[in-house]
């Protein structure tokens, strides 16, 4: 056991306190003359015995008191012995290990997982002859026996990863182990770092697990190793867009990073690039700890792809200082439309028109379910909501990476798609128009440009409206709330719902300097539909890509699924990196940790010093000893019951 | 109006008073009629019963006498003792007094006791009233002083008086009950009218203190330190089995019993004995 304030154990010699004031009361005793000697030594020698154990006792409890109320005040963390030996050998042990990118965090010059796997091995030796030991790495969430607790150093499934951790779907193995296995009391040991992004407390799978841990016949203990060492300085940088543009005669990539770092600093963020082996050094400044950086890398007439990464210098945390992307050859980029209104469809076939300037293709409704959209990266939608067929090739074109912008039909359309349908049409009143004053200008269509510049999207009017009803991210909107530019995100496309139409009955979208960008981005962004290369979460490949044999080319020997960096398979590069979800800093509290539990037994234990032992805080323990000796010193001084005493004016003859 | 002295048994007087004598007499109380018997004085005669009975018969009358108290003062060290107010010594010499006045008034002899390790002083019984000045005079100088030798004073005087007498004793009676109980059978058996006045001080029957004491024994200095909580219950425990010896061996033994704390008014005290002894 050790002691958050242990240098409050030099008072312990007050502990000695309650003698020392016994004894001098002793001697502060006045003499006092007494005629009834007899029954007085008679009494002392009756109850002597009886006397010297209850003020033995009465002192032990007092001198306990003291003890306990210094070891309360030194705030006691309870170690192996104290917190888990004492507790009977469970039948099993399931050892639930995060191995997410964060728990690679150092303080002290140990990881967090390497803490974690140290103290659980501490804590699992005491149990390994009694208990059969599982473990479950989140990683790859595969129950995996342990005949050793030392065993817990030397496997694979202990090492670092680049992943996320699912903290429920870890306990969900758990559960189903459980059950398979027929397992009898059964402890299941968490270690992990309390993210949030892990722990994901507002799923609603936690309702169900805790459900059914609960409903278990077996008794199910829950111990939590929560390992809250302070962070040293760490910065981490992800890539949130990569687009490659094509210019006159040259293109060049448009990169958006988002570095953070824990402690403000005034001083610049050093970020290093690599190009396709060329490397390069430069400077990002920011005063705040968070800062969304834009970056451009000019690919000269270099018409093939490449890869590269941006690094961050060492840190706390080596695994998220570099992000990692593939960049694909210049592809052509092509729209559809299918438009009902011919005046709105002109402007929506110039707006769409590719990097030759050719207008977007025109198809008309009836022929799309056999329109050819293979080379297609965008399609315009101002018709009444698809069905049948035609709806299903929609819904694949968005899967795929495509982006679908859909404008109003002009009329009432019953029609759903993806939940989503047009409502009543709305004009505005006589000499008034409908205007838009805020809008998401960080990511979308209507974001502002690369030089800060917003679209003039304030100064369009709109005298008619065709409103958006259904589940939607609503990024701009009318002055009255209702939606002008709603989106739905389909697998890796995404699809727009416009509320108005480039019609000069409906708005002045025609002009073309809202409307323009705002096609040419989401034609940009369906592009990565043709993309061969692909960016993606370490951990979280498709089924069809793991599938696939991948050899790693920034650094040999590293493995896809659990490590970051660029990937090849044959002709396809790939570059993973870990979840953006790992960068974020919320952690979740203890006592809404366990209130995840609900009336699961739970235990936690919190680790703070580097090289300690697994320690929880125990000082209620401490506080509740110190008040069960207080009563019963209480008891013991309390006056017993006042015996019949003897009193004048009895006669007997 | 003053209550006096009785006596609760017949008492052997040397001259005519108001207590009743175990011999027949001349008083004015008609005691029995018994048949004569040769020898009898014939003027005992009741003539107007032999007119018509045509039997002799002998008319007795009660004898009356007075009676001889002795007091007996218990001048042991425990006697002194008062934790506030007035000694138990102190509240005896109060009733010693006022049952010698009232009991010389009455014509009948009183005598005085002082008891030490031994007896300190004894005063024989007197009826004269200059008697009580000695008596007072006495009992103004007794003063507390080691331990008692209530026990074999006790026999003694159960052999010295000769003639039925009322015997009070005023003690604390702080000594072993078995030999006590067999004073008050030796005096019972003398047919003396034995009254215990057994004083008590408030403080040695309530025993609180809250803190430790050393208590230092008034008759031998012998000095005790303890806590008195811790031994409170016990102490009580040991007074009160005592009392309730003394209680019950004064009843076996037909001695009359009085428990007084000396906080009490002895004038209250004093005036339920007498009355309790009137009404006998």
């Amino acid at each position: 056991m050790t002691f958050l304030h242990p240098i409050l154990f030099w008072a312990l010699p007050l502990i000695f306190l309650p003698i020392i004031i016994h004894f001098l009361n002793r001697l502060r005793h006045r003499p006092q003359p007494w005629a009834a000697m007899r029954f007085l030594i008679s009494a002392t020698r009756n109850s002597a015995s009886h006397t010297r154990l209850r003020q033995f006792l009465i002192l032990f409890f007092r001198v306990i008191c003291v003890l306990m109320l210094i070891a309360f005040m030194a705030r006691p963390l309870a170690g192996g012995w104290l917190g888990w030996a004492l507790s009977p050998a469970p039948d099993a042990i399931l050892i639930l290990l995060d191995r997410s990118a964060s728990m690679e965090m150092q303080s002290g010059g140990i990881t967090r997982r390497e803490q974690a796997i140290k103290l659980l091995t501490e804590a699992a030796s005491q149990f390994e002859q009694s208990s059969h030991l599982v473990l479950i790495d989140s990683a790859t969430r595969q129950p995996q026996d342990l005949a050793h607790s030392a065993d817990l150093a030397r496997l694979s499934v202990t090492q670092p990863t680049d992943t996320t951790a699912d903290i429920p779907a870890m306990l969900h193995t758990a559960f189903n182990w459980l059950i398979e296995n027929r397992a009898g009391a059964a402890e299941i040991w968490i270690a992990s770092d309390s993210q949030r992004s892990n722990w994901l407390p507002e799923d609603p799978r936690w309702k169900n697990l805790v459900a059914q841990l609960t409903s278990l016949t077996q008794r199910v203990r829950v111990r939590y190793l929560a390992l809250s060492l302070e962070p040293e300085a760490n910065g981490s940088v992800a890539l949130k867009e990569l687009i490659r543009r094509q210019g006159a005669g040259k293109s060049e990539l448009q990169f958006l990073l988002d570095i953070q770092r824990n402690r403000n600093s005034a001083a610049p963020i050093p970020i290093a690039m690599n190009l396709d082996g060329t490397k390069s050094q430069m400077e990002a400044a920011t005063e705040g700890q968070s800062l969304r950086w834009r970056q451009r890398a000019d690919l000269g007439t270099h018409p093939a792809g490449g890869w590269g990464a941006f690094q961050l210098p060492a840190d706390s945390n080596l695994r998220d200082n570099t992000a990692y992307f593939v960049y694909g050859p210049d592809i052509p980029m092509r729209a559809a439309s299918v438009c009902a209104d011919p005046e709105s469809a002109r402007c929506l076939q110039f707006a769409c028109s590719d990097r030759s300037a050719h207008p977007a293709e025109a198809v008309p409704a009836a022929e799309f379910a056999s329109a050819k959209l293979d080379d297609l990266s965008l399609i315009v939608w101002q018709e009444a909501l698809p069905t049948g067929p035609g709806a299903e090739r929609l819904r694949t074109f968005a899967e795929e990476g495509g982006v679908i912008v859909f404008f109003p039909p002009a009329h009432l359309d019953a029609q759903r798609f993806n939940a989503v349908s047009w409502g009543e049409l709305q004009d505005a009143e006589a000499d008034k128009a409908f205007r838009i004053l805020r809008w998401d200008e960080d990511q979308g269509p209507l974001a502002r440009s690369d030089e800060r510049f917003s679209l003039p999207l304030s100064q369009v009017t709109f005298v008619r409206r065709q409103q958006i009803t259904g589940p939607k991210t609503v990024l701009a909107a009318f002055e009255d709330g209702s939606a002008f530019l709603a989106r739905q995100i389909v697998g890796r496309g995404e699809i727009y719902f416009c509320a108005s139409l480039p019609n000069g009955d409906w708005s002045t979208l025609s002009d073309g300097t809202v409307l323009v960008p705002m096609m040419q981005r989401s034609l940009q962004t369906g592009a990565r539909r043709l993309q061969q290369v692909t960016i993606a979460d370490c951990g979280e490949l498709s089924a069809a890509d793991r599938t696939r044999q991948w050899e790693s080319v920034d650094a040999p020997g590293k493995d896809i699924r659990f490590q970051a960096g660029v990937y090849r398979s044959g002709e396809r590069f790939m570059a993973v990196n870990r979840p953006a979800a790992e960068d974020e800093p919320e952690t979740l509290e203890m006592s809404d940790t366990q209130k995840l539990f609900g009336s699961l037994p739970f235990q936690p234990f919190q680790e703070r010093a580097a090289a300690g032992p697994l320690q929880g805080e125990v000082w209620r323990m401490f506080l509740f000893a110190m008040l069960l000796f207080l009563i019963g010193e209480g008891i013991l001084i309390l006056p017993s019951r006042k015996p019949p005493t003897p009193i004048g004016g009895r006669t007997a003859s | 109006m003053h209550l006096p002295l009785s006596a609760r048994f017949p008492m052997e007087g040397t001259v005519s008073g108001h207590h009743k004598s175990p011999h027949r007499g001349s008083s004015v109380e008609f005691a029995e009629y018994r048949n004569y018997v040769p020898g009898d004085d014939i003027r005992r005669l009741d003539w107007r019963v032999f007119g018509r009975t045509d039997r002799f018969y002998l008319k007795e009358f009660e004898a009356e006498t007075n009676l001889r108290c002795y007091f007996v003062l218990d001048c042991s060290g425990s006697m002194g003792f008062s934790k506030a107010g007035q000694s138990k010594l102190e509240y005896a010499k109060k009733i010693i007094a006022t049952l010698a006045y009232l009991t010389i008034h009455e014509g009948d002899a009183i005598g005085l006791i002082c008891v030490g390790e031994k007896a300190l002083i004894e005063i024989p019984p007197r009826r004269n009233p200059a008697h009580l000045k000695l008596i007072l005079d006495t009992l103004l100088n007794a003063k507390p002083h080691g331990e008692t030798g209530l026990v074999p004073v006790m026999h003694d005087l159960a052999e010295k008086i000769r003639r039925r007498a009322v015997v009070i004793v005023l003690s604390d009676f702080f000594c072993e009950p078995a030999p006590l109980m067999s004073c008050f059978q030796h005096l019972r058996f003398q047919k003396h009218d034995l009254a215990l006045f057994h004083l008590l001080d408030r403080a040695e029957v309530m025993f609180q203190f809250d803190r430790p004491m050393r208590f230092v024994d008034m008759e031998n200095n012998f000095s005790l330190v303890t806590e008195p909580a811790g031994i409170r219950d016990e102490y009580l425990r040991q007074l009160n089995l005592f009392l309730e010896q003394m209680r019950a061996g004064a009843h076996e033994f037909g001695v009359e019993y009085r428990r007084v704390i000396t906080d009490e008014n002895y004038e209250k005290a004093l005036g339920s004995f007498l009355v309790e002894r009137a009404q006998a």
